[in-house]
């Protein structure tokens, strides 16, 4: 089923006599308890040396094809395979898959569950013991290891004081630290901010570069992984993988994303912008080419829904959520922390993330919530619902709502429909329909929350939320995670909920979100709120994105340049994401 | 943030220093040698001896000292209690209708003071001894398996990051809970339980890919080597020998002088009574 792009072998060039780091060769995977094969009699040959980069809907395989290449499939994860897979030249079922490590790296999305010793230089010395390296020769390496991925000064660090950035870099340092032939590199960069972004792939690059690892690599945030370079960042063969298990294209990326530009896009995958582009416009080039201009000033004048800008109606209301001269301090893990009403410790107030905010919520407005990792946009989000004691100032308001980034953080039930049910009155089955209908969870209805998957959770976190009449809702992160269509529909839940008159604040690292959907913008940076006003114009603030260290993405530059008023801007945006198709979301087994 | 779980540990001490294979071991064998012995003098002097031992060579400040010594006295007290007053034997007194026997104060202080002996080594033993450190020698000094060994070490770091989870879910679960009359969340027995189980689950899925992670480093490979091993010297065979000796002598001197008791003592006269 594989078409290859003409002219471009991947295997062109190469020594004939070398063997290939992976070979699938007619190769299916089925699951228990899912109909139909993940992969369908899949053929694919990596080179030594080789950088390859895996497209797909959600669902279609792309960690699947990971899993096989580790060995977790068949040895770890039960599962049907059949077909050969060999790394190295070794056929993965006949090896186990810490005798396969010696060949494969990987690194993971979550630092957290990728790093597991106390000290970095446990961490490290780890592979090199478990392969028997000279301990003599340890240290040595594990000092180049750490400088190949810029990392150098984290040698003596305890694991659980590094940050998200930091943390991945250790933990590709680690995976790379044996010299295995090929790297596999599970969206890397996804738990991560822009800054942490850019150090995690400049420490990929440099690696790759002195290692030398075939790599597959599968990412969501594709603009961001591939920085300024464009596609010329992405490694530089690509595999798209369509919904049923099977290869659709494979050849040289930017030949394969111009191809499977209209199917990716239709199947709201996250795509990188020139490609986004050529799926709506049919012109490649990008931002540069003259038709795509113009027809992103088409939509700006076009578009009508992108009008609610900054006329929402209810804006002039008095606030329903409101916070003055507010501290917030740090969660205290482990601490009870002490339930009475006076007032604030005075020592608690050093360890204050933030200080000194005063914001208003008021009905029918989205604001989203922007800042660096670590600067305490959970810590607000926390203060506001009412969870963490402010360390000085108040919060006034009635009770609001609050969707953890997590959504298994907050499940509560053993069905999906008693996950909507929980705490409402009895008799209220016509409301728990109404909210399964709306947020398309209907055939899901008796099944157990956990078992969901990405964006199913994250519809019923919020779908549970929204069941409550509390007139403001708190967000983190709920796009985290999701594929494209799934974050465009969450917005879409979002805009609903405010033009019924609720309140709503998200934090977001994506500023593209956060300019289609947000009415305000608050930024926070250095312990306070550095910006708070009409999104467009916070974005529009160079020196106050910078100092949040937050980087603009192109679309959304040549956006603020190009148009003089938000409405315009708006519409090329929610213009741009009326061209991912919302239905066949969630229908998937 | 795990200040919760955490004891600080005093790991730069003479005892420190030693091995810890060999800190357990010891443990374990003046554990096993307290088993035969039912009389209150032989695990006093072993107490007494226990605690200059650990007080003098540990460094543990005397407050830490006395703090840690609190669920050892108390589980004392209670085996003091039990033993006391129903064991059978000659009575001594009354206390609120339950006769209090001597064989039965003699055993129970015995054993009162034993769990005393165990706890005092215990707090040593922890206080000065390295996480990290005890699973490595345990893997080279015990033949601990490998993959034993980093389990435990990666479960170690999982159970650091649990509190901030739980307090995470605390928090999400209390945002959801229906208000109570007074306009606090509601929380129960069922609320905790909710929770736990959402603790569970995410941390069942953390496991499986903290195991994967660690397969992925080639865990469980063929031979292998110990970067820094855990040294195991002159002076731990030391500190062997001076505690046997010790341990030796001081059951010698019950013997010596008439007051160590075995087992015996349980059933001399209980049996008759």
């Amino acid at each position: 089923m594989s078409t290859t792009v003409p002219g471009t072998s991947a295997a062109a060039g190469q020594v004939p006599s070398t063997v290939p780091a992976v070979e699938l060769d007619n190769v299916s995977v089925e699951f228990p308890r899912r109909t139909g094969p993940v992969l369908r009699k899949l053929d694919l040959r990596l080179e030594a040396g080789e950088q390859l980069i895996v497209f797909g809907p959600s669902g279609a395989g792309k960690s699947t094809l990971l899993q096989l290449v580790t060995g977790t499939i068949p040895h770890s994860v039960v599962a049907q395979l059949s077909g050969s897979v060999r790394v190295g030249g070794t056929d993965t079922a006949d090896t186990g898959v810490a005798a396969l490590s010696r060949c494969v790296g990987v690194l993971a999305q979550d630092p957290s569950s990728a790093v597991c010793l106390p000290d970095v230089e446990q961490e490290l010395a780890l592979p090199l013991e478990n392969r028997a390296v000279d301990p003599e020769a340890i240290s040595g390496r594990i000092d180049a290891a750490l400088r190949a991925v810029n990392a150098g000064g984290l040698r003596l660090r305890k694991t659980s004081a590094l940050s998200g950035g930091e943390g991945q870099r250790v933990a590709l340092a680690a995976s790379l630290i044996a010299e295995p032939e090929v790297l596999l590199l599970d969206e890397p960069t996804s738990m991560l901010d822009g800054e942490g972004i850019a150090s995690v792939r400049e420490a990929i690059e440099r690696a790759v570069d002195q290692y030398r690892p075939a790599v597959v690599l599968v990412e969501h945030r594709m603009d961001e992984y591939a920085g300024r370079r464009g596609l010329a960042g992405l490694p530089g063969r690509a595999v798209v993988l369509n919904g049923e298990g099977e290869i659709l294209l494979d050849g040289p990326t930017p030949q394969v994303l111009t191809e499977a530009a209209a199917e990716l896009q239709a199947r709201g995958c996250w795509l990188p912008l020139e490609t986004e582009l050529q799926a709506v416009f049919g012109c490649p080039g990008g931002l540069e080419a003259e038709t795509v201009r113009n027809g992103l000033k088409e939509l700006a004048a076009a578009h009508p829904t992108g009008a609610s800008v900054e006329g929402h109606p209810h804006s002039t209301d008095a606030p329903v959520l409101q916070a003055a001269g507010l501290s917030v301090g740090r969660p205290q893990a482990g601490r009870r922390r002490r339930r009475s009403s006076g007032p604030a410790k005075a020592g608690f107030q050093e360890g204050a993330l933030l200080a000194n905010v005063d914001l208003a919520l008021r009905p029918g407005e989205i604001v989203a919530l922007l800042g660096a990792n670590g600067t305490g946009k959970t810590s607000l989000l926390l203060t506001l619902a009412g969870l963490l004691e402010p360390a000085a100032g108040q919060v006034a308001g009635p009770r609001p709502a609050m969707v953890f980034q997590n959504p298994e953080h907050q499940f509560v039930a053993g069905t999906v429909r008693g996950e909507l049910a929980y705490g409402l009155a009895a008799g209220s089955e016509p409301v728990v329909d109404r909210l399964l209908r709306q947020h398309r969870l209907e055939h899901l209805a008796d099944q157990n929350p956990f078992r969901l998957s990405g964006g199913e959770k994250r519809r019923l976190s919020v779908a549970a939320m929204l069941a409550h009449h509390r007139p403001a809702l708190l967000a983190d992160e709920p796009c985290f995670g999701l594929d494209r269509r799934a974050a465009i529909a969450m917005m879409d839940a979002f805009r609903a909920a405010a033009a019924a008159g609720r309140a709503i604040m998200f934090s977001t690292h994506d500023l593209r979100t956060a300019a289609t959907v947000a009415h305000r913008a608050v930024v926070i940076a250095g312990g306070s709120v550095i910006a708070d006003g009409p999104v467009f114009e916070v974005l529009a603030q160079r020196e106050v994105l910078a100092r949040a260290g937050l980087a603009l993405p192109a679309l959304l530059e040549w956006v603020l340049e190009t148009f003089e008023t938000p409405h315009r801007m708006r519409a090329v945006l929610s213009g741009l994401d009326a061209f991912v198709p919302l239905d066949g979301e969630g229908s998937r087994p | 943030m795990s200040a919760g779980i955490e004891p600080r540990r005093f790991t730069d001490s003479p005892l420190g220093r030693r091995n810890p294979t060999v800190k357990l071991a010891l443990l374990f064998a003046v554990s096993v040698a307290l088993l035969f012995v039912f009389d209150p003098v032989t695990p006093a002097v072993l107490y007494l001896l226990a605690l200059a031992a650990v007080a003098a060579t540990a460094r543990i400040p005397a407050r830490i000292l006395l703090l840690a010594h609190v669920p050892f006295v108390g589980f004392g007290l209670g085996l003091l209690t039990v033993n006391a007053l129903s064991r059978p034997g000659t009575p001594l007194l009354e206390v609120a209708g339950l006769g209090v026997t001597a064989e039965g104060l003699t055993v129970g202080v015995s054993l009162g003071l034993r769990s005393m002996v165990i706890g005092v080594l215990s707090i040593g033993f922890i206080a000065s001894t390295d996480g990290v450190a005890l699973m490595t020698s345990l893997h080279q000094h015990a033949r601990l398996g490998v993959r034993m060994t980093y389990a435990v070490l990666a479960g170690y770091r999982m159970l650091q990051e649990m509190p901030a989870e739980w307090q995470t879910i605390r928090s999400a679960h209390q945002v959801r809970a229906p208000l109570r009359s007074h306009g606090r969340p509601r929380s129960g027995v069922r609320s905790f339980g909710r929770s736990a189980f959402a603790l569970l689950v995410v941390s069942v899925r953390r496991g499986e890919r903290m195991a994967q992670s660690l397969e992925s480093r080639g865990l469980g490979l063929g031979p292998r080597t110990t970067w820094r091993p855990v040294p195991l010297g002159r002076a731990d065979w030391w500190l062997a020998l001076g505690v046997l000796l010790v341990l030796a002598l001081v059951f010698a001197a019950g013997e010596a002088l008439g007051f160590r008791e075995g087992h015996e003592l349980l059933f001399a006269r209980g049996a008759g009574a």
